[in-house]
């Protein structure tokens, strides 16, 4: 560099401003905020203390003091006995929740030896085809007195929620005595690419046996969160990811509501899953204004009237989507940037993305390092000690008010066409998820928002990845698909059999029909998690494989 | 002036991480290529069929599930066996630059990582097409 260009250089660096006046979102913003933007923001009734309606400052009026937020994160790979040793690993880091993901087969409601599953067994997630994968993946775990969330979302939450009541009756635990969460929120997968596998009335018939099932027998279990985060790293905007959300949240109450149930029944043990992105006071404004929006739907729109009804209660997901492959140890920092948002937006549980999360799976020191994040957040920074430190902020305030507007506008589009079930069905949200899609590589492409390492900044591109790579054992999906093979010699076939033709039976007699109990009989005879599906999907008129290669065995033939 | 270059873009296995793969669908329409997105999901044998049917220059392929290395041998050798041994396949996604050479060795052309630009991703494509063409 000549000496001109040295000084040119400085000189354009010295005087650098901020470019971007708009939020992530394209939210304008001012120069600055005072009183006369929040005036019209009455305290009592559109903010209240910490703890009380509409919970705009929190749910807890100690916030933190009472208990710090659940410090998990997501796990599962290879086999179950792979899994529960990484959760046991996890424990020694010191996470305070389990949380565990299945693989792709899982979502999709395959086993692992169906011909597609096999190079996906155990990959994205745990390989669980049956109550014998449970069984390892819960071995010594004591799952009456831990709390486990399960990160699944499809046709697989109800399959997993009859596996684990039946590992809980052959420990002979109460199912009662059950404590955990299972996202159960089949409607995102609709845009998540798993669509296919999860037709939209089937699921919400499942998704609603859940919450019934739950709500009568298993009063301590959390029956859904609605992942919001999901339809976020879609490229969904802020105000998009809480009325799309939103939008689910209130088909699943409609929902159990004409199955018989009140909103007070369940509503207390429904939560959310949420992004935080990288705008940082945006995302704080965001989840703020998701608080009043959901006490007030519930109060107004489903007469609920216990507080817990009302307090939308919410994990965090740092946004995987705001990473880069470029220079990943940058996205340490903005992991932990999220995660502070997270905390000073009153998260209730936080899970933080790796660092090389956009180049494949974590490796130990990266998840040892995510987990790392939220200690040094919880127990160093102080940040725990006041509940909602920013309410009064005017910018904040402000922000929190002008995303509720934009969020509600765009909830009323989508109560217009039906609901949200319809909207998906005439493609309307497909077509918003595409738009979004499209203009947030726009925006990349043309510096309207700046990302480090791949539109500014930018370095040659790393010859190796930092930390190593994980990678799968070789001949895993071969070995687990083998295991199921196994089992389907060696059980009493006979058990089975006549499991799955219950369950078909159940299946067949409608939409009221809770198809829960049936399939835990199912399970606990080790019927297969595709097997069980499959005669469901086939009651409900459609094949018996998603993928549409398998027949059903042929003594189970309609 | 030539007929556009045919692409047949896929999800390689079950993962159904598809913004990436509609993105790079629009950007190379945008730069005039005709292109068959075949959606999630789609087993080997159907993606080597569809490149069959459609005739296609290239083909991309899409993994964000870590299983790129068994879906690409896999893909690979159904399309040798439907006689597209020599169409080139470039594949994109969460790839760690430690698996490049594995995968070229499996005869991907080009491996395209995230946070590839738009003229990396449509130079690689035409550049793959245009090889083939003249081969």
């Amino acid at each position: 560099m000549s000496d001109s260009d040295l000084s040119r250089a400085l000189e354009q660096a010295y005087s650098e401003a901020a470019e971007r006046n708009e939020t992530w979102s394209g939210l304008p913003c001012r120069e600055f905020y005072g009183p006369e933007h929040v005036a019209d923001i009455d305290y009592s009734t559109a903010l209240g203390d910490p703890g009380t309606y509409p919970y705009t400052r929190g749910v807890h009026a100690n916030m933190y003091r009472g208990r710090l937020w659940t410090r998990r994160e997501v796990c599962g790979f290879g086999s179950g006995r792979d899994t529960n040793e990484r959760m046991r690993f996890q424990v020694g880091s010191g996470v305070s929740g389990l949380s565990v993901i299945d693989d792709n087969n899982g979502s999709l409601c395959i086993d692992a030896d169906h011909p597609q599953g096999v190079a996906e067994a155990g990959v994205q997630g745990v390989s669980v085809s049956s109550l014998a994968d449970f069984e390892a993946l819960f071995d010594d775990i004591p799952i009456d007195r831990v709390s486990v969330a399960f990160d699944i979302s499809g046709l697989d939450s109800i399959a997993w929620m009859a596996l684990y009541v039946a590992l809980a009756e052959r420990r002979g635990i109460d199912p009662a005595a059950l404590r955990g969460t299972v996202q159960n929120d089949t409607l995102h997968f609709q845009f998540c690419g798993y669509g296919d596998s999860c037709p939209v009335d089937l699921g919400l018939k499942a998704s609603v046996d859940i919450i019934e099932f739950c709500t009568r027998r298993m009063p301590r279990w959390y029956t859904g969160n609605v992942n919001m985060y999901d339809l976020r790293e879609q490229g969904l905007d802020a105000p998009q990811e809480i009325a799309f959300g939103f939008g689910n949240a209130i088909e699943y109450t409609e929902r159990a509501i004409a199955r018989g149930l009140t909103a007070d029944q369940f509503a207390p043990r429904r939560g959310f899953y949420c992004s935080c992105h990288i705008d940082f006071f945006e995302e704080i404004a965001k989840l703020r204004a998701a608080r009043r929006m959901w006490a007030r739907i519930m109060r107004e729109r489903f007469q609920a009237a216990d507080p817990r009804s009302q307090q939308f209660r919410f994990g965090v997901h740092t946004a995987g989507v705001s990473l880069t492959a470029p220079q990943p140890l940058n996205n340490a920092i903005r992991v932990a940037y999220e995660a502070l948002a997270a905390v000073l937006a009153g998260a209730q549980s936080i899970h933080c993305c790796s660092y090389d999360e956009p180049i494949g799976l974590p490796t130990e020191a990266s998840q040892q390092l995510a987990i790392r994040t939220q200690q040094v957040l919880a127990y160093e920074t102080g940040v725990t000690r006041v509940a909602d430190p920013l309410g009064g902020s005017y910018y904040v305030e402000a922000l929190t008010a002008r995303i509720e507007a934009e969020a509600a506008r765009i909830l009323e589009t989508i109560g217009a066409q039906g609901g949200m079930a319809a909207a998906i069905r005439s493609g309307w949200v497909q077509r918003e998820i595409d738009a979004a899609i499209v203009r947030r590589q726009q925006e990349i492409e043309r510096n309207e928002k700046i990302v480090v390492g791949v539109n500014a900044l930018r370095q040659p591109r790393e010859t190796a990845t930092p930390g190593g790579v994980h990678r799968p054992p070789s001949g895993q999906g071969e070995r687990l698909a083998e295991a199921v093979r196994r089992l389907r010699a060696t059980r009493d076939a006979g058990a089975v059999r006549r499991a799955l033709r219950a369950l078909r039976e159940c299946a067949g007699r409608g939409e009221k029909e809770n198809l829960l109990p049936v399939m835990v009989q199912a399970a606990a005879a080790y019927a297969t998690v595709g097997e069980m599906l499959g005669v469901v999907r086939q009651a409900h008129g459609l094949g018996y494989d998603p993928l549409g290669v398998l027949e059903a065995p042929r003594d189970l033939a309609a | 002036m030539s007929r556009p270059i045919r692409v047949l873009l896929a999800k390689a296995g079950l993962d159904g991480h598809d913004r990436g793969v509609k993105v790079v669908a629009a950007m190379l329409r945008d730069a005039g290529m005709h292109v068959v997105y075949l959606g999630i999901h789609r087993s080997s044998p159907a993606i080597a069929s569809a490149a069959v049917q459609e005739g296609v220059d290239v083909i991309g392929l899409s993994s964000l599930g870590g299983t790129h290395l068994a879906h690409a041998r896999e893909i690979m050798e159904r399309m040798r066996e439907v006689g597209l041994g020599d169409v080139p396949v470039v594949l994109g996604g969460t790839v760690p630059v430690e698996d490049i050479p594995a995968l070229e060795a499996l005869g991907v052309r080009a491996v395209l990582r995230p946070g590839s630009a738009r003229d990396e991703i449509v130079g690689t494509i035409r550049e793959a097409a245009e090889a083939a063409r003249r081969d």
